[in-house]
């Protein structure tokens, strides 16, 4: 689940916000520094993650932390699913 | 003063002086006789005191002996552009009531393909002896076989330096083409200003490499003619690339140039600017667009012996403001300034409400004085130039009295409800070094981008990188698109227009994407 997860919002960033180049991008690029994220892609992306995960996200789990990277993402997103999704699939 | 008045002079002290060295090279004498026979052939063919003459032939001495024939004969020339479609050609042509067309054959077949005729009533063949078949009433004149005839004029008709030389027809922002009209005083005052600027004579080679209806043009051709300098023709062929354009350079031993700073670039990238040199060049002009520094340091670095001015103003008020860089500017500079009033022109700047802005303080640029055009040419309407005129270029005065360009006041737009300026947006793009040009645009709401790179390393997040370093958040393009190139307009300007279009219609053959290997 993690992985698919993972792959699932670096797909998302570098086919929304990077017109398909992933050069230079992994799950620890920095969204803020490197100018991906902004008020916008920020709300865009927070309506990507919970219609793809199923999931509900509020305010309080977004922040620069958990909107860092990927990485970050990725493991706000885990949290927030049932355990049993995540011990499934890997 | 006329234009009409300039060329008889040299002709008389200098007649075998060679005044346009192109695919053929005609001497000040030749010049003046075919003038002056052209000029008799159109009068014979009814030409009235302020007719409009096309001028439909590729860049040549016979062009310029067109213009300067129509002219003595009292019209008005009007440079068409040999690379506009026929549906664009025939706006202008009705537009402006053409009667009388000088063009070269080939172009001639591809009008009478598209049907672009009406209300041309006479042809001037600049060349070949055959005729082709069409419509009545037209009728072709084979202008070259009546030369020896005819080479004197009787007398020029015009008199008034007030009086319509040329119309140069510009796009407009609604997509029509507009015809801004110049007098002869509108175009001898910036060409007497420039030609002193740089003390032109006739040891002086100036290359041609603007269109014809590009306003750049108006220096190459009659500040050459007026000083009995040589006017080179780098002709449409040459100057689509950079290592043919730097050939002619140095076949040529031209010495002025004047050209848009793109032109200048494709030299550096792609004709070995910076190991070949250009030693014979003393001067640079450049204008049109704005110049990015570190391409501007690099060509300065190459072509060390030459002064450099950066002229600036839209063709209707031709050039009214003028800078030289006497140095390359330092690495971390965002532009050069562009300068100061020039060919006494007067010059402010204003907020919305028309009142002064403060030093510093960004408003619009107007011009009043001599270069700013009688008006626009309207379906045969003249709608009169309002004074001072609004140019719709955001500039601010500097503490040094110099003022900077900040973009055009129309491109100015709003994303998410932020005031964006485009040419803000463009001017970081262009500061990246892996980056040789880049548009902006506001599409759908969304900050597009347009880039070409330098070289194949240069990735999307590059670019988003250094944006985010140098600009806000809301104005870091949330799109960019890496693409081999951009449009040009036949000015060899890049093309916004044809570059929206293609992005919002998705016409990759327009903007050919680049697609790195490892995607």
């Amino acid at each position: 689940m993690e992985t698919r997860v993972r792959t699932d919002i670096q797909q998302y960033i570098v086919t929304t916000w990077l017109s398909g180049d992933g050069r230079g991008f992994d799950d620890n690029t920095d969204l803020q520094q490197n100018g991906i994220l902004d008020s916008f892609s920020t709300l865009a992306l927070i309506g990507f993650l919970e219609e793809t995960f199923k999931v509900k996200l509020a305010p309080s789990d977004i922040n620069a932390e958990t909107l860092r990277n990927v990485n970050t993402l990725t493991q706000m997103v885990l949290g927030k699913l049932a355990p049993s999704n995540r011990d499934n699939t890997g | 003063m006329r234009l009409d008045q300039l060329v008889s002079p040299w002709a008389k002290s200098s007649p075998h002086q060679v005044a346009v060295d192109g695919n053929e090279v005609f001497t000040y004498a030749e010049l003046d006789q075919l003038a002056n026979c052209f000029a008799n052939l159109i009068l014979a063919s009814g030409l009235q005191l302020g007719d409009r003459v096309g001028i439909h032939l590729p860049r040549s001495g016979r062009a310029i002996a067109a213009m300067l024939g129509t002219v003595r004969a009292g019209g008005i020339y009007v440079p068409l552009d040999p690379g506009s479609p026929p549906a664009r050609m025939q706006l202008i042509v009705r537009d402006c009531g053409l009667r009388h067309v000088v063009i070269a054959p080939h172009l001639l077949n591809s009008w009478i393909a598209a049907s672009v005729c009406e209300p041309v009533e006479h042809y001037f063949l600049s060349e070949g002896t055959n005729s082709p078949e069409l419509p009545q009433p037209c009728r072709v004149h084979l202008w070259f076989e009546v030369v020896e005839s005819s080479p004197n004029l009787p007398g020029s008709p015009g008199e008034s330096p007030d009086d319509l030389a040329y119309i140069l027809y510009t796009s407009g922002s609604t997509g029509v083409p507009k015809g801004v009209m110049i007098s002869h005083r509108n175009a001898l005052v910036f060409v007497n200003w420039a030609a002193e600027q740089i003390s032109l004579g006739q040891t002086d080679r100036v290359a041609s490499v603007a269109p014809f209806h590009f306003d750049l043009s108006v220096f190459d051709i009659w500040a050459s003619l007026s000083r009995g300098a040589t006017i080179v023709i780098v002709d449409e062929v040459t100057v689509i690339s950079g290592s043919r354009m730097l050939d002619r350079i140095h076949e040529k031993s031209i010495n002025v140039w004047y050209s848009v700073p793109s032109a200048l670039v494709l030299m550096l990238e792609n004709g070995a600017l910076a190991e070949r040199g250009a030693a014979s060049l003393r001067v640079v002009f450049f204008a049109g667009e704005v110049f990015p520094i570190k391409y501007l340091r690099r060509t300065m670095t190459a072509i060390s012996n030459a002064r450099f001015l950066n002229l600036f103003g839209p063709t209707e008020t031709n050039v009214c403001l003028a800078y030289e860089v006497k140095s390359p500017p330092p690495v971390d500079a965002t532009a050069v300034p562009i300068g100061t009033a020039s060919c006494d022109d007067v010059i402010s700047i204003l907020d919305a409400e028309g009142h002064a802005v403060a030093d510093g303080e960004v408003g619009e640029l107007f011009v009043d004085g001599p270069t700013v055009m009688l008006g626009y040419w309207d379906a045969g309407r003249r709608t009169l130039a309002k004074h001072p005129y609004a140019t719709g270029d955001l500039v601010s005065r500097r503490d040094d009295g110099q003022l900077m360009y900040h973009g055009r006041r129309d491109h100015m737009v709003k994303v998410h409800g932020y005031r964006v300026e485009l040419g803000e947006v463009e001017t970081t793009l262009n500061g990246h070094p892996g980056i040789q040009e880049a548009l902006a645009f506001a599409i759908d709401q969304q900050l597009v981008a347009v880039a070409v790179p330098a070289g194949p390393s240069l990735s999307v997040l590059d670019v988003k990188r250094y944006c985010a370093t140098r600009l806000p958040k809301y104005m870091i393009p949330s799109d960019i698109r890496l693409v081999e190139r951009l449009p040009r307009t036949s000015s060899g300007k890049a093309d916004r227009v044809r570059a929206r279009t293609a992005l919002v219609e998705s016409d990759v053959s327009t903007l050919k994407p680049i697609r790195p290997a490892q995607l």
